[in-house]
Protein backbone atom coordinates (compact mmCIF):
# COMPACT_ATOMS: atom_id res chain seq x y z
CA UNK A 1 0.00 0.00 0.00
CA UNK A 2 1.26 3.46 -0.78
CA UNK A 3 0.18 6.96 0.22
CA UNK A 4 0.00 10.31 -1.51
CA UNK A 5 1.84 13.41 -0.38
CA UNK A 6 -1.51 14.94 0.44
CA UNK A 7 -2.27 12.11 2.89
CA UNK A 8 1.14 12.52 4.49
CA UNK A 9 0.74 16.28 4.86
CA UNK A 10 -2.86 16.27 6.05
CA UNK A 11 -2.14 13.74 8.78
CA UNK A 12 1.26 14.86 10.00
CA UNK A 13 2.16 18.43 9.04
CA UNK A 14 2.57 19.35 12.70
CA UNK A 15 4.16 16.13 13.86
CA UNK A 16 6.82 16.41 11.17
CA UNK A 17 7.05 20.25 11.26
CA UNK A 18 6.45 20.22 7.53
CA UNK A 19 5.92 23.19 5.26
CA UNK A 20 5.17 23.09 1.56
CA UNK A 21 7.60 25.33 -0.35
CA UNK A 22 6.28 24.54 -3.81
CA UNK A 23 3.88 22.12 -5.44
CA UNK A 24 0.35 22.63 -4.09
CA UNK A 25 -1.03 21.30 -7.38
CA UNK A 26 1.17 18.22 -7.39
CA UNK A 27 0.31 16.71 -4.00
CA UNK A 28 -1.56 13.81 -5.58
CA UNK A 29 1.80 12.15 -6.28
CA UNK A 30 2.30 8.90 -4.42
CA UNK A 31 5.28 7.82 -2.38
CA UNK A 32 5.62 4.46 -4.05
CA UNK A 33 8.15 2.99 -1.70
CA UNK A 34 7.42 3.41 2.00
CA UNK A 35 10.77 4.77 3.04
CA UNK A 36 13.06 7.77 2.80
CA UNK A 37 16.34 8.25 1.01
CA UNK A 38 19.29 10.60 1.43
CA UNK A 39 20.52 11.17 -2.11
CA UNK A 40 24.19 11.76 -1.22
CA UNK A 41 25.63 9.16 -3.58
CA UNK A 42 23.29 10.15 -6.40
CA UNK A 43 24.54 13.74 -6.09
CA UNK A 44 28.03 12.52 -6.88
CA UNK A 45 26.63 11.04 -10.07
CA UNK A 46 26.32 7.43 -8.92
CA UNK A 47 22.81 6.30 -9.87
CA UNK A 48 23.01 2.53 -9.54
CA UNK A 49 20.55 1.42 -6.85
CA UNK A 50 19.17 4.96 -6.58
CA UNK A 51 15.96 4.69 -4.52
CA UNK A 52 13.97 6.97 -6.79
CA UNK A 53 10.56 5.82 -5.55
CA UNK A 54 11.24 7.17 -2.07
CA UNK A 55 10.96 10.61 -0.53
CA UNK A 56 14.36 12.34 -0.96
CA UNK A 57 15.75 14.12 2.09
CA UNK A 58 18.42 16.81 1.78
CA UNK A 59 20.29 17.31 5.05
CA UNK A 60 23.41 19.06 6.18
CA UNK A 61 25.74 16.65 4.36
CA UNK A 62 23.95 17.07 1.01
CA UNK A 63 23.91 20.84 1.38
CA UNK A 64 27.58 21.08 2.30
CA UNK A 65 28.48 18.89 -0.66
CA UNK A 66 26.34 20.92 -3.07
CA UNK A 67 27.91 24.15 -1.84
CA UNK A 68 31.35 22.79 -2.62
CA UNK A 69 30.38 22.67 -6.30
CA UNK A 70 30.20 25.58 -8.73
CA UNK A 71 26.71 26.58 -9.71
CA UNK A 72 26.79 24.92 -13.14
CA UNK A 73 27.90 21.61 -11.73
CA UNK A 74 25.39 21.94 -8.88
CA UNK A 75 22.48 22.36 -11.29
CA UNK A 76 23.64 19.40 -13.36
CA UNK A 77 23.85 17.06 -10.36
CA UNK A 78 20.49 18.14 -8.99
CA UNK A 79 18.88 17.76 -12.40
CA UNK A 80 20.04 14.15 -12.37
CA UNK A 81 17.86 13.54 -9.34
CA UNK A 82 14.79 15.41 -10.57
CA UNK A 83 15.03 13.57 -13.90
CA UNK A 84 14.36 10.34 -12.01
CA UNK A 85 10.89 11.65 -11.21
CA UNK A 86 11.25 11.30 -7.42
CA UNK A 87 7.94 11.74 -5.48
CA UNK A 88 9.12 14.84 -3.56
CA UNK A 89 12.15 16.52 -2.10
CA UNK A 90 12.37 17.47 1.59
CA UNK A 91 14.88 19.94 2.96
CA UNK A 92 15.63 19.50 6.67
CA UNK A 93 16.74 21.90 9.44
CA UNK A 94 14.49 24.62 8.01
CA UNK A 95 17.17 25.62 5.53
CA UNK A 96 16.32 27.86 2.64
CA UNK A 97 16.19 25.60 -0.38
CA UNK A 98 18.93 26.49 -2.85
CA UNK A 99 17.60 28.52 -5.79
CA UNK A 100 18.46 25.61 -8.11
CA UNK A 101 16.26 23.27 -6.08
CA UNK A 102 13.31 25.59 -6.39
CA UNK A 103 13.76 26.10 -10.11
CA UNK A 104 14.15 22.39 -10.83
CA UNK A 105 11.18 21.48 -8.63
CA UNK A 106 8.95 23.74 -10.73
CA UNK A 107 10.49 22.56 -13.98
CA UNK A 108 9.88 18.88 -13.19
CA UNK A 109 6.68 19.37 -11.22
CA UNK A 110 8.21 17.81 -8.11
CA UNK A 111 6.82 19.08 -4.79
CA UNK A 112 9.41 20.72 -2.55
CA UNK A 113 8.97 20.56 1.22
CA UNK A 114 10.81 21.87 4.22
CA UNK A 115 10.95 20.60 7.79
CA UNK A 116 12.24 22.27 10.93
CA UNK A 117 13.50 18.94 12.25
CA UNK A 118 17.09 17.77 11.96
CA UNK A 119 17.57 15.09 9.34
CA UNK A 120 17.92 11.98 11.50
CA UNK A 121 14.88 12.86 13.63
CA UNK A 122 12.85 13.61 10.55
CA UNK A 123 13.79 10.32 8.93
CA UNK A 124 12.86 8.34 12.06
CA UNK A 125 9.59 10.14 12.61
CA UNK A 126 8.55 10.22 8.98
CA UNK A 127 9.26 6.48 8.62
CA UNK A 128 6.94 5.87 11.57
CA UNK A 129 4.25 8.11 10.08
CA UNK A 130 4.42 6.36 6.72
CA UNK A 131 4.30 2.97 8.44
CA UNK A 132 1.22 3.99 10.43
CA UNK A 133 -0.52 5.39 7.36
CA UNK A 134 0.15 2.26 5.30
CA UNK A 135 -0.37 -0.35 8.04
CA UNK A 136 -2.95 -3.08 7.28
CA UNK A 137 -6.33 -2.16 8.69
CA UNK A 138 -9.65 -3.85 9.19
CA UNK A 139 -12.98 -3.22 10.81
CA UNK A 140 -14.38 -6.11 12.82
CA UNK A 141 -17.69 -6.76 14.51
CA UNK A 142 -17.15 -6.88 18.26
CA UNK A 143 -16.88 -4.87 21.46
CA UNK A 144 -13.38 -4.00 22.62
CA UNK A 145 -12.47 -3.72 26.29
CA UNK A 146 -9.39 -3.39 28.37
CA UNK A 147 -9.35 -5.59 31.47
CA UNK A 148 -6.38 -5.14 33.80
CA UNK A 149 -4.05 -4.40 30.91
CA UNK A 150 -5.43 -7.20 28.73
CA UNK A 151 -7.11 -6.11 25.50
CA UNK A 152 -10.24 -8.23 24.94
CA UNK A 153 -12.45 -8.29 21.85
CA UNK A 154 -15.93 -9.62 22.66
CA UNK A 155 -17.66 -11.22 19.71
CA UNK A 156 -20.90 -13.09 19.22
CA UNK A 157 -24.15 -12.92 17.30
CA UNK A 158 -26.46 -9.94 17.66
CA UNK A 159 -28.46 -10.04 20.88
CA UNK A 160 -26.16 -12.47 22.70
CA UNK A 161 -25.26 -9.73 25.18
CA UNK A 162 -21.92 -8.24 24.17
CA UNK A 163 -22.81 -4.69 25.13
CA UNK A 164 -24.53 -5.80 28.35
CA UNK A 165 -21.46 -7.82 29.34
CA UNK A 166 -19.27 -4.82 28.50
CA UNK A 167 -21.50 -2.60 30.62
CA UNK A 168 -21.08 -4.90 33.63
CA UNK A 169 -17.32 -4.93 33.14
CA UNK A 170 -17.24 -1.13 32.93
CA UNK A 171 -19.18 -1.12 36.19
CA UNK A 172 -16.37 -3.17 37.71
CA UNK A 173 -13.83 -0.54 36.75
CA UNK A 174 -12.56 -1.81 33.40
CA UNK A 175 -12.46 0.33 30.28
CA UNK A 176 -14.37 0.46 27.03
CA UNK A 177 -12.43 0.98 23.83
CA UNK A 178 -15.17 0.43 21.23
CA UNK A 179 -18.74 -0.84 21.22
CA UNK A 180 -19.87 -3.32 18.59
CA UNK A 181 -17.59 -2.12 15.77
CA UNK A 182 -13.86 -2.07 16.36
CA UNK A 183 -11.17 -0.72 14.06
CA UNK A 184 -7.96 -2.72 13.93
CA UNK A 185 -4.55 -1.72 12.69
CA UNK A 186 -1.40 -3.81 12.66
CA UNK A 187 1.58 -2.12 14.25
CA UNK A 188 4.76 -4.10 14.47
CA UNK A 189 3.75 -7.67 15.14
CA UNK A 190 0.65 -6.73 17.14
CA UNK A 191 -2.86 -5.49 16.52
CA UNK A 192 -4.08 -2.22 17.96
CA UNK A 193 -7.80 -1.72 18.43
CA UNK A 194 -9.73 1.54 18.61
CA UNK A 195 -13.16 2.96 17.92
CA UNK A 196 -14.39 4.80 14.87
CA UNK A 197 -14.05 8.53 15.47
CA UNK A 198 -17.78 9.19 15.18
CA UNK A 199 -18.98 6.63 17.68
CA UNK A 200 -15.96 6.65 20.01
CA UNK A 201 -16.89 6.35 23.73
CA UNK A 202 -20.54 5.69 22.96
CA UNK A 203 -22.37 2.44 23.35
CA UNK A 204 -25.84 1.15 22.70
CA UNK A 205 -27.76 -0.64 25.42
CA UNK A 206 -30.98 -2.30 24.34
CA UNK A 207 -33.94 -0.61 25.93
CA UNK A 208 -31.89 2.41 27.01
CA UNK A 209 -30.47 3.60 23.73
CA UNK A 210 -27.16 5.24 22.95
CA UNK A 211 -25.18 6.37 25.99
CA UNK A 212 -21.98 8.37 26.39
CA UNK A 213 -19.79 6.19 28.57
CA UNK A 214 -17.46 8.80 30.19
CA UNK A 215 -20.43 11.00 31.10
CA UNK A 216 -22.05 8.10 32.95
CA UNK A 217 -19.02 6.35 34.42
CA UNK A 218 -16.17 8.87 34.32
CA UNK A 219 -13.06 9.07 32.19
CA UNK A 220 -11.48 6.00 33.76
CA UNK A 221 -14.21 3.96 32.03
CA UNK A 222 -12.76 4.60 28.60
CA UNK A 223 -9.56 4.16 26.66
CA UNK A 224 -8.76 5.56 23.25
CA UNK A 225 -7.06 2.37 22.10
CA UNK A 226 -5.68 -0.93 23.37
CA UNK A 227 -3.52 -3.73 22.05
CA UNK A 228 -5.57 -6.81 21.20
CA UNK A 229 -4.52 -9.75 23.39
CA UNK A 230 -7.47 -12.13 23.15
CA UNK A 231 -10.77 -12.70 21.37
CA UNK A 232 -13.73 -14.04 23.35
CA UNK A 233 -16.66 -15.37 21.40
CA UNK A 234 -19.97 -15.60 23.26
CA UNK A 235 -22.15 -18.32 21.78
CA UNK A 236 -25.46 -19.92 22.76
CA UNK A 237 -24.96 -22.93 25.01
CA UNK A 238 -25.23 -26.26 23.22
CA UNK A 239 -24.83 -29.49 25.12
CA UNK A 240 -22.07 -31.24 23.28
CA UNK A 241 -20.26 -28.27 21.84
CA UNK A 242 -16.69 -29.17 21.08
CA UNK A 243 -15.44 -26.99 23.87
CA UNK A 244 -12.25 -27.25 25.85
CA UNK A 245 -13.07 -28.23 29.41
CA UNK A 246 -9.54 -28.10 30.74
CA UNK A 247 -7.97 -24.94 29.34
CA UNK A 248 -5.04 -27.03 28.12
CA UNK A 249 -5.71 -26.34 24.46
CA UNK A 250 -5.19 -22.89 23.04
CA UNK A 251 -7.15 -22.02 19.93
CA UNK A 252 -6.10 -19.03 17.84
CA UNK A 253 -7.66 -16.92 15.13
CA UNK A 254 -5.94 -14.61 12.71
CA UNK A 255 -6.63 -10.91 12.61
CA UNK A 256 -4.63 -8.91 10.05
CA UNK A 257 -2.27 -11.87 9.79
CA UNK A 258 -1.52 -11.89 13.53
CA UNK A 259 -2.46 -14.98 15.57
CA UNK A 260 -4.67 -14.04 18.52
CA UNK A 261 -5.71 -16.44 21.33
CA UNK A 262 -9.39 -17.29 20.96
CA UNK A 263 -11.84 -18.42 23.64
CA UNK A 264 -15.40 -19.62 23.03
CA UNK A 265 -17.64 -19.01 26.04
CA UNK A 266 -21.08 -20.61 26.11
CA UNK A 267 -23.88 -18.35 27.28
CA UNK A 268 -26.81 -19.79 29.18
CA UNK A 269 -29.26 -18.36 31.65
CA UNK A 270 -27.80 -17.86 35.06
CA UNK A 271 -24.24 -17.48 33.82
CA UNK A 272 -22.89 -14.05 34.69
CA UNK A 273 -20.90 -13.43 31.53
CA UNK A 274 -19.07 -10.37 32.87
CA UNK A 275 -17.71 -12.50 35.67
CA UNK A 276 -16.61 -15.21 33.27
CA UNK A 277 -15.03 -12.83 30.78
CA UNK A 278 -13.15 -11.21 33.65
CA UNK A 279 -11.92 -14.61 34.87
CA UNK A 280 -10.84 -15.58 31.34
CA UNK A 281 -8.89 -12.33 30.93
CA UNK A 282 -7.21 -12.60 34.32
CA UNK A 283 -6.37 -16.27 33.77
CA UNK A 284 -4.82 -15.37 30.44
CA UNK A 285 -2.79 -12.63 32.14
CA UNK A 286 -1.58 -15.21 34.64
CA UNK A 287 -0.54 -17.43 31.74
CA UNK A 288 1.44 -14.57 30.23
CA UNK A 289 3.22 -14.24 33.56
CA UNK A 290 4.28 -17.87 33.21
CA UNK A 291 1.70 -19.45 35.51
CA UNK A 292 -0.49 -21.90 33.58
CA UNK A 293 -2.84 -23.29 36.21
CA UNK A 294 -4.39 -26.02 34.04
CA UNK A 295 -1.00 -27.28 32.91
CA UNK A 296 0.44 -27.24 36.41
CA UNK A 297 -2.47 -29.23 37.85
CA UNK A 298 -2.23 -31.70 34.98
CA UNK A 299 1.51 -32.17 35.53
CA UNK A 300 0.85 -32.80 39.21
CA UNK A 301 -1.83 -35.41 38.42
CA UNK A 302 0.37 -37.21 35.90
CA UNK A 303 3.34 -37.30 38.29
CA UNK A 304 1.10 -38.77 40.99
CA UNK A 305 -0.40 -41.38 38.65
CA UNK A 306 2.99 -42.42 37.28
CA UNK A 307 4.19 -43.05 40.82
CA UNK A 308 1.21 -45.26 41.57
CA UNK A 309 0.87 -46.98 38.20
CA UNK A 310 0.41 -50.76 38.26
CA UNK A 311 1.12 -52.38 34.90
CA UNK B 1 -38.88 -44.69 38.79
CA UNK B 2 -39.87 -48.07 37.53
CA UNK B 3 -38.28 -47.84 34.08
CA UNK B 4 -34.93 -46.58 35.40
CA UNK B 5 -32.26 -49.13 34.77
CA UNK B 6 -29.19 -49.38 36.96
CA UNK B 7 -26.04 -50.96 35.64
CA UNK B 8 -22.99 -51.76 37.75
CA UNK B 9 -19.66 -52.44 36.11
CA UNK B 10 -15.92 -52.34 36.76
CA UNK B 11 -13.40 -50.58 34.51
CA UNK B 12 -9.64 -50.79 34.61
CA UNK B 13 -7.41 -47.82 33.72
CA UNK B 14 -5.01 -48.96 31.00
CA UNK B 15 -3.26 -45.80 29.81
CA UNK B 16 0.15 -44.95 31.21
CA UNK B 17 -0.64 -41.46 32.51
CA UNK B 18 -3.97 -42.37 34.10
CA UNK B 19 -7.08 -40.19 34.12
CA UNK B 20 -5.40 -36.79 34.10
CA UNK B 21 -6.99 -33.64 32.71
CA UNK B 22 -7.29 -34.63 29.05
CA UNK B 23 -8.87 -38.08 29.59
CA UNK B 24 -11.09 -36.59 32.29
CA UNK B 25 -12.33 -33.96 29.84
CA UNK B 26 -13.00 -36.69 27.28
CA UNK B 27 -14.97 -38.67 29.86
CA UNK B 28 -17.04 -35.62 30.78
CA UNK B 29 -17.76 -34.87 27.14
CA UNK B 30 -18.80 -38.45 26.47
CA UNK B 31 -20.92 -38.72 29.62
CA UNK B 32 -22.57 -35.40 28.77
CA UNK B 33 -24.05 -36.86 25.60
CA UNK B 34 -26.29 -39.23 27.61
CA UNK B 35 -29.28 -38.39 29.73
CA UNK B 36 -28.50 -41.11 32.29
CA UNK B 37 -26.58 -40.37 35.48
CA UNK B 38 -23.10 -41.83 35.50
CA UNK B 39 -21.02 -42.28 38.64
CA UNK B 40 -17.45 -43.41 38.83
CA UNK B 41 -16.22 -44.67 42.15
CA UNK B 42 -13.29 -45.97 44.09
CA UNK B 43 -13.11 -47.39 47.60
CA UNK B 44 -16.79 -46.73 48.24
CA UNK B 45 -16.70 -43.07 47.15
CA UNK B 46 -18.10 -41.97 43.86
CA UNK B 47 -18.26 -38.84 41.73
CA UNK B 48 -20.33 -37.82 38.74
CA UNK B 49 -18.69 -38.62 35.42
CA UNK B 50 -20.11 -35.33 34.17
CA UNK B 51 -17.90 -33.33 36.57
CA UNK B 52 -14.33 -32.74 35.52
CA UNK B 53 -13.27 -31.52 38.96
CA UNK B 54 -14.87 -34.61 40.47
CA UNK B 55 -13.05 -36.99 38.15
CA UNK B 56 -9.71 -35.39 38.99
CA UNK B 57 -10.14 -36.39 42.65
CA UNK B 58 -10.23 -40.07 41.65
CA UNK B 59 -6.98 -41.99 41.89
CA UNK B 60 -7.20 -43.02 38.26
CA UNK B 61 -3.65 -44.24 37.75
CA UNK B 62 -2.70 -47.05 35.40
CA UNK B 63 -3.97 -50.35 36.77
CA UNK B 64 -6.61 -48.75 39.04
CA UNK B 65 -9.96 -50.51 39.10
CA UNK B 66 -12.94 -48.16 39.11
CA UNK B 67 -16.56 -48.99 39.75
CA UNK B 68 -19.17 -47.56 37.43
CA UNK B 69 -22.81 -47.05 38.29
CA UNK B 70 -25.14 -45.89 35.57
CA UNK B 71 -28.78 -45.02 36.14
CA UNK B 72 -31.16 -44.16 33.34
CA UNK B 73 -32.83 -45.20 30.15
CA UNK B 74 -29.73 -45.01 27.93
CA UNK B 75 -27.45 -46.73 30.48
CA UNK B 76 -26.37 -49.54 28.19
CA UNK B 77 -25.30 -47.27 25.35
CA UNK B 78 -23.40 -45.09 27.80
CA UNK B 79 -21.57 -48.06 29.29
CA UNK B 80 -20.54 -49.28 25.84
CA UNK B 81 -19.04 -45.87 25.10
CA UNK B 82 -17.18 -45.75 28.42
CA UNK B 83 -15.76 -49.24 27.90
CA UNK B 84 -14.56 -48.08 24.50
CA UNK B 85 -12.76 -45.10 26.01
CA UNK B 86 -11.01 -47.14 28.68
CA UNK B 87 -10.03 -49.92 26.28
CA UNK B 88 -8.68 -47.47 23.75
CA UNK B 89 -6.58 -45.87 26.52
CA UNK B 90 -8.42 -42.59 25.93
CA UNK B 91 -6.69 -42.46 22.54
CA UNK B 92 -3.46 -41.46 24.24
CA UNK B 93 -1.16 -44.28 23.23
Amino acid sequence: MSITLKELLSSSTERLSLELVWGEERLDRTIEENALNRPGLALTGFFQYFAQRRLQVFGLAEFTYLKSLNSEERELRLRGIFEKNVPAVVVSRNRNPLPELRVLAEEYGTPLLRTAMITSHFINECTLVIEELTAPRDRVQGTMLEIMGIGVLLQGQAGIGKSETALSLIGRGYSLVADDVTEMVRTGGRVMAFAHEMTRYHMEIRGVGIVHVPSLFGVSAIRRDAMLDMVINLHPYVNDADEDRTGLQQTEIEILGVKIPYFALPVSSGRDMANIVEAAALNYKLKLLGHDAAKELDDKLIANFLRKAVK
Amino acid sequence: MADEKTILHELKVLNKYGIHARPAALLVKTAGRFSCDIFIGQKGEEVSAKSIMGLLTIEGHQGAKLSVRIVGADAEEALAELIGLFENKFFEE
